[in-house]
């Protein structure tokens, strides 16, 4: 065997969290007797809009995608990860992640530490929390600020103060006053709704197909967008990097969750990467796309580090950062997610790359620039190889072609993937995300449950 | 005075309505000849206009005038299929029905009627 060749990693923290009941009968018992709550949706501090759903966080961390996050954190975790992004446990973490009721509702629940509450989703129960801890957060707008930076704070990637035009901001700007701090256990599985179940590959069963497929190396591709081709080059070209051959998987990992207008709809944003393999663009032996339940917090470098995170957990070896990673606005350096995974960002707690420190990840940073049309070589051609003026493919100039009705060419999205951009703008009216479908969503969620 | 123009993109639906105008020899290709536009002529005061009456319109730094609503690039192509033409003629027909485009752009937001493929 070459010494050169790189293994799987383990899960980060060791091992996967798994905190998922499936025997029915053992759930009952569990919950006799205990008071219970209906999960409610994060509203924006504002306008009342949904900004965030727990119910996604608590999907994340029992099926193992957030190991070796157990639950909704204790007001001492919270505050060493907005000081060195660190859980208690010392495995890097970059995100607070709390369970948040209000007054009114903790008052009326009269639960503290040692309770077992029951968590209502959907009018079903769907999971419990073991309360060891009650805290409150006192300034949700320092809290906000704490969790992304400042440019005082962050000089070395935050660019603008962070404010209720960042959809990451605010979701923590309008969390509610009480934490229920303790671990979560699922006790009645959701199911997926057509067509988010064939995309659903928990960390355990993501590994289980890698090994189906003889897959040791894989990297990596984050989205939350229909692929154009410009993508397809980064997926396919970014493999190359491997070890002593290409890496053998690529996964896709879109990350579903809360929508904003503008967006494409999560339907078809999945479907539109399977149409890639389905159409051969990618061989559908080495490409698999999955989901994972998250709303996002645009947090570029920290979003990177938890994109880390949940695909190291996932089985890759590789994982793939672009150009404004996760980002949205001008607050970062639109290279920050690269600053990060290549010399460290010591004001956010990582004097080296989060590989490179103690507790650290095992994941391997793939740091990719653009592909765009050259005419001169005629090809989609990588900005730092070709040395021609490129036709650039803006994702603006794109959306207005869908917009307008025209079939955007071959050579900028495939025809399998426009066709099914039309099979959901035919199914919801419209191709982008308007009101009416971020509101349905969010009330509809994307799972049901039976009873228990 | 600029020089001021619109991009009317041609996909394949679009091609067939006007062939034989003798638009043909004025299209323009990108990516390797896989799209195919027309540019359309836009006078200064047209340019004005266009500015005045959408809010959401840009001119960028070649001279094209982007960013109006969708319902204006449909007639922007009608107009050209219907008059055969590349100039400021097809604008102007455009803006007269400006009326009747910011009453479907204000539905834009929430509805785009689907193009008819299989
Ligand atoms: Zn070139």
């Amino acid at each position: 065997m070459s010494r050169f060749l790189i293994q799987r990693p383990l899960p980060h923290g060791g091992r996967l969290v798994e905190r998922v009941i499936t025997d029915k009968e053992a759930a009952k018992k569990m919950i006799k007797g205990c008071p219970s709550y209906d999960i409610k949706p994060t509203l924006h501090y504002e306008t009342g809009v949904p900004v965030r759903n727990v119910y996604r966080e608590i999907m994340s961390i029992c099926y193992g995608f957030f190991s070796p996050v157990e639950g909704s954190m204790k007001q001492a975790e919270v505050e060493r990860i907005l000081k060195e992004r660190r859980l208690l446990n010392e495995w890097i973490f970059p995100y607070p992640l709390v369970f948040d009721i209000s007054e009114e509702d903790y008052k009326q629940l009269g639960v503290g530490p040692g309770d077992r509450l029951v968590l209502n989703l959907k009018g079903k129960p769907f999971a419990i929390l073991d309360i060891e801890e009650v805290w409150r957060i006192d300034n949700p707008e320092e809290l906000a600020h704490l969790t992304f930076g400042t440019p005082e704070r962050n000089p070395e990637v935050v660019r603008e103060p962070f404010n209720k035009k960042h959809p990451g901001w605010v979701i923590y700007r309008s969390l509610q006053p009480v934490v229920l701090a303790g671990k979560y256990t699922i006790i009645n599985e959701p199911k997926f709704r057509s067509p988010f179940d064939r995309f659903w590959y928990p960390p355990r069963k993501s590994r289980e197909e890698f090994d189906r497929r003889g897959w040791r190396t894989v990297i990596n591709h984050q989205t939350r967008n229909v692929p154009h081709v410009g993508h397809e080059f980064l997926m396919k070209c970014a493999a190359f990097t491997g070890d002593v051959e290409p890496c053998h998987g690529i996964l896709v990992n879109a990350v579903i969750g809360v929508k904003r207008r503008g967006d494409y709809p999560d339907e078809a944003i999945v479907e539109g990467h399977e149409a890639v393999n389905k159409g051969g663009y990618i061989k559908p032996e080495r490409h698999l796309p999955t989901i994972v339940l998250w709303d996002m917090r645009y947090g570029n470098p920290l979003e990177s580090l938890l994109h880390g995170i949940i695909r190291q957990n996932m089985g890759c070896t590789h994982h793939m950062f672009g150009r404004d990673h996760a980002a949205v606005g001008e607050y970062y350096d639109k290279w920050a997610t690269q600053i990060l995974w290549t010399k460290g960002i010591p004001s956010y707690g990582f004097p080296a790359p989060p590989t490179d420190v103690p507790y650290g990840l095992d994941i391997r940073p793939q740091n990719m620039r653009e592909f765009s049309y050259c005419p001169t070589c005629k090809e989609m051609a990588y900005s730092e190889t070709c040395g021609h003026k490129r036709e650039k493919l803006s994702g603006s100039f794109l959306r207005g072609m869908v917009a307008e009705g025209v079939q955007p060419p071959s050579i900028i999205m495939r025809p399998e993937v426009y066709k099914v951009i039309v099979k959901w703008w035919k199914h919801f009216g419209y191709p982008f995300c308007n009101e009416k479908y971020v509101v349905n969503k969010e009330k509809e969620l994307e799972v049901d449950l039976e009873d228990l | 005075m600029g020089e001021y123009f619109m991009v009317v993109l041609l996909d394949d639906q679009r091609m067939s309505k006007i062939r034989g105008t003798g638009l043909e020899e004025h299209i323009k290709y990108m990516f390797g000849g896989e799209l195919r536009l027309l540019e359309v002529k836009v006078s200064e005061e047209l340019k004005d206009k266009i500015l005045q009456e959408f809010d959401t319109a840009r001119v960028d730094s070649r001279g094209a005038i982007t960013d109006v609503p969708v319902a204006f690039m449909r007639e922007l192509f009608n107009q050209v299929a219907e008059k055969k033409s590349l100039g400021s003629d097809v604008v102007e027909a455009v803006l007269a029905k400006v009326d009747e485009i910011k009453k479907a752009a204000e539905k834009e937001s929430e509805y785009l009627p689907p193009p008819e493929i299989e």
